[in-house]
């Protein structure tokens, strides 16, 4: 009410109840009083304001609707609410957007056939909507539209769904309440009251138009009457509502459709079948089935075919539809539409995998406190007699098994594995050596008990193995073959794929990672959902400290530093490969950073072999579960680093032989000289450049005493040069004029974002101020100190400036070749050296920069002590880095590892919805394809992992795959054999457009009717259905022959030939092609005066549909209201 | 206006060959000083500067490299999540120009925003004797899609401009950053009009 009492209520001067008010006598202006107005009132100037509001007073009448724009068009709706009294509705307008865009000549004379009268008004637009053919049966629409063809009309409907309008009273004083509003305001717009329960859709509505009133009637019953449910009857019940007496009343038109469903495919049964999952277990099949993503709906995604029939605009002398005969054949419709009834959210098998995945991120366990109810207890003894009862050891607490995975916890399960009670693991023995096989190839990893007993036992397990993986392997191969050929046949397909992998943020394909996602996924919908991941993902972390410990690389997992385009589960997989890989390098045979070590890629994976006695000793390790004793020598993690340089370390750096090092040993003590014979045969050793070191001789002899820098570094001649990589080429020492070498440096720390993220902040925490910069730069000094040291190592007698000529060459300024102004000039070439040979050799200095004292380059050489990368301190501490790594991935929840393989998942989910696709060939699938993968890459590249994004993205994967399915099962019921006639070659294509028609729109125009390749298929279709119903056993040939036969006349006779020949089959089979029409839609119109015979010729109109347990009236009928 | 929100922050980097001048660019940025005696950068660094541009407020995370060859398997791994690029030469120096190519490689395979904003920077324009003329920083620009200016640390010629307008562009490339606030002005530039593109290739 309070809305009521706006300023808008001045302007309803009409009002009935306006007195001055007597308070105010000697006021000149009017008061206009308002304070007793009722509800009524209040209610009708409410309507009025919202009007107003709309813009919609005078409302100007639209222009006649084109043809099929009811469905074509836009719709729009605007929507207020009201209240009258306690009573709230929704009072909202719709209309057709758009349609003044009508050509106005083509309705100008079209304006003057409907016009017969009252030439100063332009006829209402509710008019022109009643007798519009156009738009018969729109394709969509809203309910009333449909019902009475109208554009636009205000709807008025009660806002709760308990509140309902029943009373006939109620309904006519809102219609009265309405029409006045509308009358106000000369606006000639339908207005419809809804009535009774909303799910009825009951109306009844009034219309204002000069000189005329519209009645809106409707009668909806469950089931009418039998005498009126066909045409027949309708027209005497559209006929007895004009009150029509006099004899000429013109003929009525009649618009008919009927609409028939096919809901049996007899020929195409759906041929998605449930996968069968038992065959993992069963141990027949390889391990390739572990990477198995399930595709496609359970059920048929295309529950029903809609065959829509439609007359057109017929006149009622011409057809006779009554109880007792239909001039209605289906197949004489002039008009076929078809549309398709989706089965409602069809149970789809990679939606469904996936969501039961994603699910598990909901739980909060740990992987310990999941596993603890299954593990068995420690000190078992005393519960050993309640192991049969199985139910109640569930349920009991259970003795603390530490809930935080500590790391101890894990070293010491490291090896043992884990113990699980009899019977009760949730992975079986067969299935985890399978799955862990899948995951790691290189490796043979039996568990089970039996296989162990005995060493016979033993191999012959092996050989099992052995024969398993070869069957496998071959099937893997031939996969991998069909795989290229599909990806021959379509470019596109690995184009997107591609594409895929480069734009998701997961892990390359058929690496661990992406394996492991696929394992879990597997594993959690076939075996133990939770309980089966956490005994998985212990079963990983066990064997990624296995590996750890014993120094074996982790297969697939490329090698190198984290890749940041991968998911971090990855890079910490990457990251764990490269302590290991660093690992081997400190401790294989003694070999350091030598010359070897740079081989290291290509020589490493020999290490790892199925059949290598490590692989032995880790087998019977893992079968006698006995605690961690090994005999390789692991417990040396950390590096010496010895002071005294003087001493050579026992270590040698490279393969020469070490009687060569021995004598150098020896010759080290005796003198300068003999040192430098020793280097010499070394270096050559090192380099074999033997021309280099001829020079190098030259020059040493002549330049060695004369130092020349300040910064001499002392214990030059007293050490042998170390840790050399190769020789720079035509760059000698300044002092000692001795070939410069490069030295082996160590590596970079490898890291995975979130430590390269955690240092970033660490840096940043320091501020912009000077000393923050001062801070930073010590920070990142290890690296420099390093390089500074392996320099001196390798190059004895060095200084400062020689290590900036190899290192910052831009910091070394060439006296002669320096610019004008040389002050602190940066840019001397550094390859200074090329041009002159060793003998021409020009001196230069530091820049400036390198020249300020106190500078941090001064510092750290001045701190940098001789010593090759191998023996000083690690940058990278592979150990402790390793452990991290581990400790990370122990202390994950399964809901975490969920999580972070959630873009492998996906990414695995996508390439193959895109292969089904592509393979069922659906139409647009790039349209498809390409926002998702844009959404997806988005999503992955998120951090940290949002769970809601994920099932976003799972269900949209989910609409994908849906319409995948629904394209093969509606390709399957076009294309199927049986429906191929000889006369549709050729027509393949139409065909193929009919079904992406179908796939893409609602309702869909069959070209040719009955008679065009796609009707001639629904036709059979039906016939088929309707025998399979009424059981009819032709037989076969009969059958075959008509027909066989038909479509012979069909392609080549007229359509009339083609009736006769189907008429034939149907009194050939007894029974019609067709069954009874579900829904029967009836338009019937007249222009008849209203309510007397000399009142003014009008539109009349009544529509009537007749479905399965529901039967409407909706009649439009319009009366003169001057000639009475 | 004064208390305004900060729009966003922006993480920008300056890479090219060691002793360009990147540090220096970054001091005269920040602290508008120059220091002849900069020391040789170690690794990265770091410095934070607030820019008001068209009305938006941004935070710059400026991250400075060391150009050393050597230092590049360090600093690569702070490109990530950057929404902008300085890439600097020395006017002086041809070899510093002929690297470019080989940085901007380096960009693109260890920056993780494919559409972010980059700039050419020539800088040293104070001194006599150019090894590379303005007309070659341009093609160059062009050709890689590059906003390109010539500046001098030393003499504060062009290293504001640089700045505002690589912040601009970025501001102006929807999907490369993300606000933290809500109010972004669109619109109302303080600077001349048609300031916005004026550095893409101008002839």
């Amino acid at each position: 009410m309070s809305s009521m009492e706006g300023g808008d209520r001045d302007k309803k001067l009409v009002s009935p109840k306006n007195s001055s008010n007597v308070d105010d006598e000697a006021d000149v202006f009017e008061i206009t009083d308002f304070t007793t107005a009722s509800v009524w009132e209040c209610f009708i100037a409410r309507l009025e304001e919202i009007l107003h509001e709309w813009k919609l007073v005078n409302h100007e009448p639209c222009e006649p609707a084109l043809k099929d724009q009811y469905a074509s068009g836009t719709w729009a709706e605007r929507t207020e609410e009201v209240v009258f009294v306690d009573f709230r509705f929704h009072f909202s307008y719709l209309y057709l957007k758009g349609n003044d865009e009508v050509a106005p000549k083509s309705t100008n004379s079209k304006r003057e056939d409907v016009e017969e009268s009252d030439d100063d008004h332009k006829t209402p637009t509710v008019f022109f909507d009643l007798m519009n053919l156009e738009n018969d049966f729109p394709m969509r629409a809203h309910y009333l539209c449909r019902w009475y063809g109208l554009q636009e009309f205000f709807t008025l409907m009660p806002v709760s769904e308990k509140q309902y309008i029943d009373s006939e009273s109620r309904a006519k004083l809102l219609l009265s309440s309405s029409s006045i509003a509308l009358a106000n305001c000369n606006c000639s717009i339908p207005v419809f009251i809804q009535l009774h329960q909303k799910w009825r859709k009951l109306f009844t509505g009034t219309c204002l138009v000069p000189g005329a009133s519209i009645e809106f009637e409707m009668s909806h019953l469950r089931k009418f009457p039998p005498q009126f449910c066909h045409l027949a009857g309708l027209l005497d019940v559209f006929k007895s509502k004009l009150g029509c007496v006099y004899i000429s009343m013109p003929p009525v038109s009649v618009s008919v459709r009927f609409t028939y469903i096919l809901k049996d495919w007899f020929h195409s049964a759906w041929p998605q079948m449930p996968p069968d999952f038992s065959s993992i277990s069963d141990g027949e099949v390889g391990y390739g089935d572990l990477d198995f993503l399930p595709f496609g709906a359970c059920t048929d995604p295309i529950s029903e075919l809609h065959l829509s029939c439609t007359w057109p605009c017929l006149s009622e002398d011409m057809i006779v539809e009554n109880s007792l005969y239909s001039d209605l054949d289906p197949l004489q419709a002039p008009q076929w539409n078809v549309k398709l009834q989706m089965t409602d959210d069809p149970q789809c098998l990679l939606g469904e995998f996936l969501k039961d995945f994603l699910k598990l991120c909901d739980r909060i366990e740990s992987t310990d406190e999941v596993l603890k109810k299954v593990l068995v207890d420690t000190d078992g003894d005393k519960h050993s007699a309640e192991i049969t009862h199985a139910l109640q050891k569930l349920t009991e607490p259970v003795p603390a098994l530490s809930s935080l995975p500590s790391l101890g916890n894990v070293v010491s399960s490291a090896s043992s594995r884990i113990k699980f009670k009899p019977n009760e693991a949730p992975i079986p023995d067969i299935l985890m050596d399978r799955i862990l096989q899948y995951l790691f190839p290189d490796a043979k990893i039996p568990r089970s008990q039996s296989g162990l007993k005995s060493p016979s036992s033993k191999s012959a397990r092996k050989e099992s193995n052995v024969s398993l993986t070869s069957g496998s392997l071959t099937s893997s191969v031939s996969e991998h073959t069909i795989d290229e050929d599909k990806k021959a046949e379509t470019e596109k397909i690995s184009d997107i794929l591609t594409d895929l992998s480069k734009q998701l943020k997961s892990a390359p394909v058929d690496s661990l990672t992406h394996r492991l996602s696929l394992a879990l996924c597997n594993v959690n919908h076939n075996f133990g959902g939770l309980l089966g991941v956490a005994h998985l993902w212990q079963e990983f972390i066990l064997e990624m400290r296995f590996r750890w410990e014993n120094k074996h690389l982790i297969c697939s997992i490329e090698k190198g530093t984290p890749n940041m385009g991968s998911c971090l589960l990855h890079q910490k997989l990457q990251m764990l490969n490269c302590c290991i890989e660093c690992k081997i390098k400190r401790e294989s045979a003694g070999y350091g950073y030598g010359p070897d070590s740079q081989n290291i890629h290509n020589q490493l994976p020999d290490v790892i072999d199925a059949s290598s006695p490590k692989a032995m000793k880790r087998l019977s390790k893992a079968a006698s579960s006995l605690g961690y004793s090994d005999d390789d020598d692991e417990e040396e993690e950390f590096f010496e680093c010895d002071d005294d340089e003087a001493g050579p370390e026992t270590k040698v750096d490279d393969a020469t032989n070490v009687k060569d090092d021995d004598s150098v040993k020896g010759r080290a003590k005796n003198g300068p000289d003999e040192a430098e014979n020793a280097l010499s045969s070394d270096s050559s050793s090192l380099s074999c450049k033997s021309d280099v070191n001829d020079k190098r001789k030259e020059l040493k002899n002549s330049s060695r005493n004369s130092s020349m820098s300040s910064s001499i570094f002392h214990d030059s001649l007293s050490h042998r040069p170390e840790g050399r990589m190769v020789p720079m080429k035509n760059v000698y020492l300044l002092n000692s004029g001795e070939q410069l070498y490069i030295p082996i440096t160590q590596e970079p720390s490898p890291m995975t974002e979130d430590m390269l993220e955690e240092q970033a902040e660490v840096l940043a925490k320091l501020g912009t101020s000077a000393e923050g910069s001062q801070i930073r730069a010590r920070m990142q000094s290890a690296c420099l100190v390093s390089d500074m040291e392996s320099f001196k190592a390798a190059n004895p007698g060095c200084i400062l400036e020689d290590f900036v000529r190899w290192y910052s060459p831009r910091d070394y300024v060439v006296e002669g070749e320096t610019n004008l102004d040389n002050e602190n000039d940066l840019d001397g070439e550094s390859l200074e050296a090329d041009q002159k040979g060793p003998n021409v050799f020009k001196r230069g200095h530091l820049s400036q920069r390198m020249q300020i004292p106190g500078n941090m380059w001064v510092e750290a050489w001045q701190s940098a002590r001789a010593v090759p990368a191998r023996r000083q301190k690690r940058l990278f501490d592979d150990t402790k880095e390793a452990e991290k790594v581990l400790h990370y991935l122990a202390s994950m929840k399964p809901a975490e590892v969920v999580l972070h393989l959630m873009p492998c998942v996906v990414h695995a989910a996508v390439a193959k919805l895109v292969e089904e696709a592509a393979q069922a060939s659906v139409p647009n699938l790039k349209n498809i394809v390409e926002p998702l993968i844009a959404r997806v890459a988005k999503v992955t590249r998120n951090f940290p992992f949002d769970k809601k994004k994920y099932s976003e993205l799972l269900r949209l994967i989910e609409i994908a795959e849906v319409f995948t399915a629904r394209t093969v099962s509606l390709r399957s019921k076009f294309t199927s054999d049986h429906l191929t006639f000889p006369e549709q070659e050729g027509k393949e294509t139409e065909i193929e457009n009919f079904v992406t028609a179908l796939l893409n729109q609602g309702e869909v125009l069959v070209k040719g009717g009955a008679c065009g390749p796609a009707g001639a298929i629904i036709h059979k279709m039906f016939i088929a259905s309707q025998r399979a119903n009424n059981m009819i056993l032709d037989d076969e040939d009969n059958e075959e022959d008509s027909i066989s036969g038909k479509p012979n006349q069909d392609s080549k006779k007229s359509s009339m030939q083609t009736l006769q020949a189907s008429s034939e089959i149907r009194s050939s089979s007894s029974c019609s092609d067709f069954p009874a029409a579900s829904t029967r839609e009836y338009i019937l119109r007249a222009m008849v005066p209203r309510p007397a015979p000399y009142s003014k010729v009008l539109p009349q109109r009544m529509y009537c549909i007749l479905a399965d347990g529901e039967s409407r009236l909706a009649g439009a009928f319009i009366s003169d209201t001057t000639f009475q | 206006m004064e208390e305004q929100e900060i729009l966003t922050t922006l993480k920008i980097l300056i890479i090219g060959e060691s002793g360009v001048g990147k540090s220096s660019l970054l001091l005269r940025f920040t602290e508008d000083t120059f220091d002849p005696e900069q020391a040789a950068t170690i690794g990265v660094d770091f410095k934070v500067k607030t820019l008001t541009v068209d009305g938006n407020k941004t935070k710059l995370a400026i991250w400075d490299t060391a150009g050393q060859e050597r230092f590049r398997t360090l600093t690569p791994s702070y490109y990530r999540g950057a929404q902008g690029v300085i890439l600097v030469y020395d006017v002086c120096s041809k070899q510093s120009f002929n690297k470019l190519d080989a940085w901007l490689n380096e960009l693109e395979t260890f920056s993780t925003k494919h559409d972010m904003v980059k700039m050419l920077v020539g800088n040293k324009i104070d001194r006599p004797n150019h090894e590379v003329t303005k007309d070659e920083g341009l093609k160059f620009a062009r050709k890689h899609h590059m906003l390109f200016i010539e500046a001098s640390a030393k003499t504060n010629d062009g290293v504001q401009c640089a700045f505002e307008e690589l912040v601009e562009k970025i501001i102006q490339t929807p999907g490369l950053w993300e606000t933290s606030g809500k109010n972004l002005t669109l619109g109302s530039k303080g600077g001349e009009p048609g300031a916005g593109q004026g550095c893409y290739c101008v002839v």
